[in-house]
């Protein structure tokens, strides 16, 4: 049986005129075991689908069966309860609580469960040691760097046992070392069984999947599963994805504004200079894309 | 489901350490409320008792006569001597007054009560001491102990005066001067008995009895019988039962030997004291209900608070609500921080009451009495308020859309 069943499901937002197309008709089916990862530009709808696949949000038509159940339509609490049992979240900001040490926010989800608070810190402090940061449990997330915020983040997010880790962009607030750590952790996780889905811009990090989607303006339009240690074969194509800025973009962008300034005559030779430099990096951004 | 309780006690306290200066300022608006309800009310108690004692110490079925038709004026407190000095000698009562009191059946016992102008001299002069002349059952009549000697007797012994103890320490500089004579109008008066310390103005709030001289009313007659004007007359029933019957035959008696004038009133405690007590408790009503209102300003504080908390929080809220917590879990959560804001609040208010009523016995005249009824009423109420104020806020938070919450930063 597929752990996460998605048939057509289409997310909306906003009516009428102003009807936004957040997901168009995606089907997706996910076996357990697997760790997909997702690529596309900004906007395709990753976040959107990563939030439907976490029941943080629920679709407007279309069928969602995680584990054979039907939960598209469940009731709020329903949903927060599968929440807390089957899936962990893990953000591109962390989202630890800054008034909480580490500990008491790895067991969080413990509190929800109704848990005592003896066992609550006993399983947070597992969790704590199982991504490394036993000794940081008292520390508060300021005191922590950035990948070992994340870090508390994943034990949060494990610190339930559930199938589904869903991971919106992990590394996109860490620098490139930090990074290797938060997604060796993540693959670890894997290899112990767990579904992983990941959210990326970075094609170097689908080595660590075994499946690669690829989206775009709401849709699927790739889907190719890979071996792991192995970049997507598509994956440094999207080169779109990344965000670039250059230079010459930021002078444009400078250009731009000032001919977009009301009421300010400039000298005629200033402006013809802009407007030379402004032609000139629009050619570099149509080279570009 | 305890530790999740505590837990969310915990976290609440931890939240609202978190913004310090805005849940003290929160809580004090319940704190006043609740103390501004305590206070009067036991304020209010205290004077009630206070009256009350004062009843009591004469007993309850001490029947007055005084002068003046007072009957229709609830006002009228039928235990003041109105100022010795104002009363004008036309409106005075007399011998026959005395007499038809006497008379009347069911009565136990009377006494007049009359003053006389004139200095006393013993060891020392004192310049025109209060003078009462009186009937033999005074002590009884008034409740109020001998400390040393005996008061005097029937007319056999004319010429023995009891003193108030402050005015033997005057007269003789000393506490007991028993036997010792004194010269009141020519006349020598052996010093018979000294009164225990009266409390406070038992009588009226300007005569005090403590400084007064009392001489047997025959000789107060025999000195001179002209100015000799009956102010009060005192009497008790044969039963306290009988208190209202009693003055009620007295003052028919009176008005018949008066020749129906109507100007004398015939008043028992019970009347008076219902009085004050409606008075004492319709103020304590109205201030009441204006505390209530302080009361429910302080709720609408707490509500304030809690909707900047939770605007604050928002993206706090999204993140409980991603990784687990029901709506209920939320609601609950906001609600005990609601809850431990009013309940400290309570708590601050009704221990700093406490305070101000020990304050006020200390300082003042005031004797609040410690009400545990409007304690409980008061502190209860600012937790209701709490609730109920804190409510609207937990219900925003609660119902809030996951996604949404999350997005605010």
């Amino acid at each position: 049986m597929s752990l996460i069943e998605l048939q057509e499901v289409s997310k909306l937002y906003g009516f009428g005129d102003a009807t936004n197309v957040a997901l168009d008709e995606v089907s997706l089916t996910i076996e357990p075991g697997e760790c997909v990862a997702v690529m596309g530009p900004s906007g395709c709808g990753k976040s959107t689908l990563m939030n439907v696949i976490g029941l943080l949000d629920h679709p407007t038509h279309g069928v969602y069966r995680l584990s054979g159940n039907y939960v598209s339509r469940l009731h709020q609490n329903q949903r927060a309860k599968i929440r807390r049992d089957k899936v962990g979240f893990i953000f591109q900001s962390f989202n630890l609580l800054t008034r909480m040490t580490a500990l008491e926010n790895v067991a969080l989800p413990l509190l929800y469960k109704g848990q005592s608070i003896g066992r609550r810190t006993r399983k947070a402090y597992e969790m704590l040691e199982r991504v490394g940061l036993s000794d940081r449990g008292y520390y508060y997330p300021r005191q922590l760097s950035g990948g070992q915020m994340q870090c508390v983040a994943i034990a949060r997010a494990l610190v339930n046992e559930p199938q589904l880790i869903i991971a919106d962009e992990p590394t996109g607030n860490l620098d490139s070392a930090s990074s290797r750590l938060v997604m060796e952790l993540l693959s670890e996780i894997h290899k112990s069984g767990n579904t992983v889905i990941f959210v990326t811009h970075n094609p170097e990090l689908t080595r660590y999947a075994t499946r690669v989607v690829y989206m775009h303006d709401g849709g699927i339009i790739h889907d190719e599963h890979t071996k792991l240690g192995e970049v997507g074969r598509y994956a440094r194509q999207v080169m779109y994805a990344i965000p670039k800025t250059t230079e010459e973009d930021d002078l444009a962008g400078v250009s731009v504004l000032m001919k977009a300034l009301p009421g300010k005559h400039k000298p005629k030779t200033p402006r013809k200079k802009t407007t030379h430099k402004k032609t000139n990096s629009r050619k570099t951004v149509r080279k570009k894309s | 489901m305890s530790t999740m309780r505590r837990g969310n006690i915990l976290q609440a306290t931890q939240s609202l350490k978190n913004a310090k200066a805005r849940s003290f300022l929160t809580m004090l608006g319940i704190v006043i409320g609740v103390m501004a309800v305590i206070c009067v009310v036991c304020i209010g108690q205290g004077v009630k008792q206070q009256i009350g004692n004062r009843v009591d110490h004469f007993g309850k079925d001490l029947i007055t006569i005084r002068p003046g038709n007072n009957n229709d004026s609830t006002f009228g407190n039928g235990v003041l001597l109105a100022s010795r000095l104002s009363l004008s000698t036309s409106s005075l009562l007399t011998t026959n007054d005395l007499k038809a009191v006497q008379d009347t059946p069911g009565v136990r016992l009377s006494v007049p009560l009359s003053t006389l102008p004139g200095s006393a001299e013993g060891d020392n002069r004192v310049d025109s001491p209060l003078v009462i002349a009186t009937g033999k059952d005074l002590p009884e009549a008034i409740n109020q102990k001998i400390a040393f000697g005996g008061f005097f007797g029937d007319d056999n012994h004319p010429n023995i005066v009891v003193l108030g103890p402050n005015l033997a320490q005057q007269l003789f500089d000393e506490r007991v001067p028993l036997g010792r004579s004194l010269n009141f109008h020519g006349q020598n008066f052996v010093v018979g008995g000294i009164f225990a310390p009266f409390d406070a103005a038992p009588f009226s709030l300007s005569a005090d009895f403590n400084n007064a001289l009392f001489i047997p009313f025959a000789a107060a007659q025999a000195i001179d019988a002209n100015a000799l004007g009956i102010y009060q007359i005192l009497a008790k029933p044969d039963k306290p039962s009988n208190a209202q019957a009693v003055a009620k035959a007295m003052q028919t008696n009176i008005n018949r030997e008066r020749g129906d004038s109507h100007d004398v009133s015939v008043l028992t405690q019970s009347s008076s004291l219902d009085a004050s007590n409606q008075i004492v408790h319709l103020l304590t009503l109205l201030t009441v209900g204006v505390a209530a209102i302080a009361l429910v300003v302080g709720g609408v504080g707490i509500m304030d608070v809690m909707l900047v908390s939770v605007t604050e929080r928002m993206h706090e809220i999204g993140l409980r609500k991603a990784i687990g917590a029901t709506n209920q879990q939320i609601l609950r959560q906001f609600m005990t921080e609601a809850l431990v804001l009013s309940t400290a609040g309570a708590i601050i208010g009704g221990l700093l009451s406490l305070l101000v009523i020990v304050i006020l016995r200390w300082f003042t005249g005031l004797h609040p009495v410690v009400v545990w009824q409007a304690f409980v009423l008061a502190m209860g109420l600012a937790v209701v308020t709490g609730a109920v104020f804190g409510t609207a806020p937990a219900l925003k938070a609660a119902r809030k859309d996951p996604i949404e919450a999350l997005r605010n930063q």
